[in-house]
């Protein structure tokens, strides 16, 4: 029987990451994986990812997955697709489905990176088609390139029900609101941010009633909940819509890991049934590790991290990396995964409740209730400042383990510090040039230009813009303010799309001066936006 | 202080649930237990389903045709359960000469016990089930033979012992049992100790070690069989399926889904006789087998492979027996992979003995005290 | 699990709930109603609920409904849904066709 140093079950970012690692360390790999194409999630994550520059931050994730793969090609990896790994089996045997036989293949290591899948809820009409996961919507537009309909409502304000939303969007569908149980809103508000200036209503404290149709969806109700999350009589307020996208977490696929004989744990934090494992992903049978969703629901750096993780260990334990270079290896990326974990969203703040900054500032309720911050709120947040001509104004109020805005400022007006998570500073005594890196590279599209003396009774905002087409420079529109409300007519004075940009446009409109701080968004015509 | 009860009887499979119903009936009161947290979560879960005299020892066929003709006709009025009985009859396939003279041999034995057993030619044998594949060149044919939900059974059997009264504890491990004053009177677990005048042990192979408390010992060995399930396909066939080598048996259940079992023949040389993992190579060998016999279902998708324990008594039949030794000892195991058909029967005789009734069915054939060397 | 036992010997009451209805396993079409009945017929582990009512056991192997059934299951109990011990991972983790998995290689 054909024996690998290393079988990894899930060509995904852990399991990726941890192919790479492995076979650079001389390690005879394979990695399965069940679709038809590599890269797991990260290849429909078309955003920018969050961290340090260690973590990849301010790339966009199908970018990662993309030099994932062509690494792991480098190094001889072999993947093998449309492989379906159907168990495991005693002394780490595997059976793999390819084709139309099944393949018998031992590892004296497996890693499995089987990931997640979504989580449903059930409710009057939940079984029609045009209700789906959100995942599953990602899926359709960034992967097929098809529309999962015209009119969509959002089930979930983590961040998936956030991210996806906004593709949606992007693809030209309208987003009629995003429902959570939750009084808060789970996910960044940053990302909330960009949803909301769009003018997109969040119903924070609804639930989803039913969705109406009799083969297909078309109509949800949604109501207000109470204390037991029931739906108060009387609150029921029916929406327009075509498709509904369910975004209420996910589940780790963890039954290859039962079947194993692994010692499994049901942990909420963790998103259900996990495996019990040691620091490197190590289970309880010896050699068999995990690595990323299947080991506890977080997000792709971090999958990308314990991948590697799992990997060197397993390195050690064959015999191709000593312990000392090992173990060294190991801390600097536990370290590297421990940046990752701190903040508000931190795994072990779930379902906490924040009040304050790690700095010690009051948290935006308006943020967290209706996806913006009201105008007088910024000024709290050390990312403001007002100064004579051009200058950044962050809105970044939430503590999230990111920093590229700090590494990108030519001028190093920016300050974040050796704390990530910690929000950025703008520092009133360095010149800023208005090169617009900044913004551009804000994961969160929370940094915007201000210019109070464009002219005599102007000033320019600018703005990051990911919608297409882009307007015409001269093109009259209308300045929306951050719930989306239309507030002022405003002229689009510049349109750059930088490569270093990658595809975060940099739209620059003239205001009158008093919405300098008011105007977060550009519409072509008013009757296009909602409020 | 000791839960107590008339009956205690360890062990919430088909056997013990059954009998704990028809002793509840009789207004006996009857305390369950298991080890595990789940009822009937041994064989009495994991069996392929055969409600079948044909092929069985002739010292079981009494029993078991007691069982078709009184108990299995009405168990799911009876339950208030769908048991998916279905009395469909039963196959039993030859390829070869060989096989042909095995089947006559058993259909034979059968006869002579008053069952209705028959070898039909490959023609006929496809007239009754069509999708038969032309290498069967003859059968034996029982038309009152069928199959049944063993998971639906069991628990439909717990749920109106329950409702009659029968307390169940699981996650309740026995670890002795204890006589007082020459007779059985405590059951010992890990948590607490119950008390009764009778104890029915019906633990499957757990049994042995649970008897060794009071000096007795039925030998048997341990064996892993494994069975799947496929996805539901439209009604085709209901006759319950066997062959003379017995590689694999099944049936199509009346939910749709095909249930079909069999043996590797590594079975008796596992390594790891702790875990009930299902094999690498098991259930590959299986669907080989079924689709050599029935090549119409080569494209069917197999959903689900699980596998459990059976407990092989030394000569093939179970124990279902007094304790003159031990008074107020009843044991029921040894059931060697065929106690589910024979359940029901099973249950409603050894409520007869524990409430010191003449069972329906004389059980003279599963002494506890039996066994003997060759010679 | 101490609740179980107690509550396999104290039997929860039926009540019937608006919702009972609505499907819960899609694979085998099995309501919120048939599935509180269960925990009401002492069905009181997901084994048990599954065993008894096929729920989870059709095509996608209760990756869709388990949490779904398990919260149901555990309201009824009044225990929290990570008490329950979830179902057991069996192969294969998908569908496979007989003729497939008869087909064995080790290249």
């Amino acid at each position: 029987m054909k024996r690998y140093d290393m079988i990894i079950v899930g060509a995904g970012p852990a399991g990726l990451s941890a192919a790479v690692e492995a076979a650079k360390h001389g390690m005879c790999v394979a990695v399965f994986d069940e679709n038809a194409k590599p890269g797991g999630q990260l290849f429909k994550q078309i955003h920018k990812f969050f961290g340090s520059k260690e973590h990849q931050a301010k790339v966009r994730g199908f970018r990662i997955g993309e030099a994932l793969l062509k690494q792991a090609n480098e190094l001889g990896v072999e993947v093998l697709l449309n492989a379906v790994v159907t168990g495991i089996y005693a002394d780490k045997e595997v059976i793999v489905r390819h084709n139309d036989t099944v393949r018998h293949v031992k590892g004296d290591t497996i890693l499995v990176a089987t990931g997640a899948s979504e989580n449903m809820i059930a409710f009057p009409g939940w079984t029609l088609p045009g209700v789906m996961g959100a995942g599953a919507a990602q899926t359709m537009i960034n992967l097929h390139g098809v529309l999962p309909g015209k009119r969509v409502l959002m089930v979930g304000s983590g961040n998936v029900g956030l991210v996806v939303s906004y593709q949606l969007m992007q693809c030209g569908c309208e987003l009629v609101g995003i429902v959570d149980v939750a009084k808060k809103i789970g996910g960044y508000g940053v990302h909330a941010a960009k949803i909301a200036r769009c003018g997109v209503p969040f119903y924070m404290g609804h639930t989803i009633v039913r969705a109406e149709g009799t083969d297909h969806v078309t109509g949800v109700v949604i109501g207000e909940v109470d204390e037991a999350y029931q739906c108060i009589s009387g609150t029921e307020k029916q929406l327009d819509v075509d498709t509904v996208c369910i975004a209420v977490g996910l589940s780790p696929m963890s039954q290859l890991l039962d079947m194993a004989g692994c010692q499994m744990q049901t942990v909420s934090a963790k998103g259900g049934t996990v495996p019990v494992c040691n620091a490197d992903g190590e289970t309880s049978v010896e050699g068999l590790y995990v690595a990323g969703d299947v080991s506890g629901i977080e997000e792709a750096s971090s999958a990308m991290i314990e991948g590697r993780i799992a990997a060197i260990s397993a390195a050690r334990k064959l015999g191709y990396l000593g312990e000392a270079p090992a173990s060294e290896e190991i801390s600097k990326l536990q370290a590297s995964l421990e940046a990752l974990r701190q903040g508000m969203f931190a795994p072990g703040n779930r379902g906490k409740i924040i009040e304050q900054t790690e700095e010690g500032i009051r948290i935006s309720n308006s943020l967290l209730t209706k996806g913006y911050l009201e105008e007088q709120e910024i000024e709290r947040f050390p990312g403001f400042h007002t100064q004579k001509g051009i200058h950044p104004v962050i809105e970044c109020t939430q503590n999230i383990p990111c920093n590229p805005c700090q590494d990108v400022c030519p001028r190093h007006c920016i300050m974040v510090g050796d704390n990530i998570t910690a929000l950025p500073v703008v520092d009133e005594n360095s010149a800023c040039s208005g090169c617009g890196l900044c913004v551009a590279s804000c994961s969160g599209q929370a940094i915007f230009l201000v210019n109070d003396s464009y002219d005599q009774t102007h000033a320019s905002v600018t703005i990051p813009y990911e919608f297409l087409p882009l307007p015409a420079v001269g093109t009259i529109g209308v300045a929306l303010d951050r719930s989306g409300n239309p507030v002022c007519e405003a002229e689009v004075l510049s349109v750059k799309a930088n490569p270093a940009f990658d595809k975060t446009n940099l739209l620059t409109m003239k205001v009158p001066k008093e919405m300098s701080q008011k105007a977060r968004f550009f519409a072509v015509k008013s009757s296009e936006q909602k409020g | 202080m000791a839960k107590t009860a008339d009956v205690i009887i360890i062990g919430s499979g088909i056997i013990g649930c059954a009998t704990a119903y028809y002793l509840a009936k009789k207004g006996r009161t009857v305390i369950v237990l298991d080890q595990n947290d789940t009822v009937g979560n041994g064989g009495s879960a994991r069996n392929g389903g055969g409600v079948r005299q044909s092929g069985r020892d002739k010292r079981e066929l009494p029993l078991m045709m007691f069982g078709i003709k009184y108990l299995w006709q009405n168990l799911s009025e009876e339950l208030g359960t769908d048991v998916e009985y279905m009395q469909k009859g039963n196959l039993r396939l030859g390829k070869t000469e060989e096989h042909l003279r095995i089947l006559s041999r058993l259909a034979e034995n059968a006869r002579a016990c008053g069952l209705d057993v028959s070898m039909v030619s490959g023609a006929e044998a496809r007239e009754i089930c069509p999708y038969l594949s032309d290498e069967v060149i003859g059968a034996s044919w029982c038309p009152t033979d069928g199959h049944a939900n063993p998971l639906t059974t069991t628990l439909g059997y717990y749920k109106n012992a329950r409702r009659l009264g029968v307390q169940f504890y699981t996650g309740e491990s026995v670890t002795a049992l204890r006589k007082y004053q020459g007779k059985i009177r405590y059951v010992v677990t890990q948590n607490q100790v119950f008390e009764a005048q009778q104890v029915l042990v019906a633990a499957g192979y757990e049994s042995r070690e649970i008897l060794k408390s009071v000096g007795i010992d039925i030998p048997m060995s341990k064996l892993l069989l494994e069975t799947l399930v496929t996805e539901a396909q439209p009604p085709m066939f209901y006759q319950m399926l066997g062959t003379a080598t017995a590689d694999f048996y099944g049936h199509q259940s009346k939910h749709g889904s095909f249930v079909f079992g069999g043996s590797s023949g590594l079975e008796a040389v596992r390594r790891d006789f702790a875990s009930d993992a299902s094999t690498n190579l098991t259930a590959s060998y299986i669907s080989r087998a079924i689709i050599r016999y029935f090549p119409v279902l080569s494209d069917v998708k197999i959903v689900r492979t699980w596998a459990g324990w059976i407990d092989e008594c030394v000569d093939g039949v179970p124990v279902l027996s007094d304790t003159p030794e031990v008074p107020g000892l009843v044991i029921a195991c040894g059931f060697t992979g065929h106690g589910f058909g024979i359940g029901p029967a099973a249950g409603y005789v050894l409520a007869q003995l524990l409430a010191e009734e003449t069972p329906s069915v004389d059980l003279s054939a599963f002494r506890y005290d039996r066994f003997r060397a060759k010679f | 699990m101490k609740e179980h036992e107690n509550l396999r010997v104290k039997p929860i009451q039926w009540h019937s709930e608006p919702d009972d209805d609505l499907i819960i396993c899609r694979c085998e079409e099995i309501t919120k109603g048939e599935i509180r009945k269960a925990v009401c017929d002492g069905m009181v582990t997901i084994k048990e609920i599954r065993r008894y009512l096929r729920t989870g056991m059709g095509l996608c192997q209760g990756q869709t409904c388990g949490k779904l059934v398990k919260g149901i299951v555990a309201k009824e109990l009044g225990v929290k849904p990570d008490d329950l011990e979830p179902a057991t991972g069996r192969a294969p983790v998908r569908p496979v066709e007989m003729q497939v998995l008869g087909k064995e290689s080790e290249e």
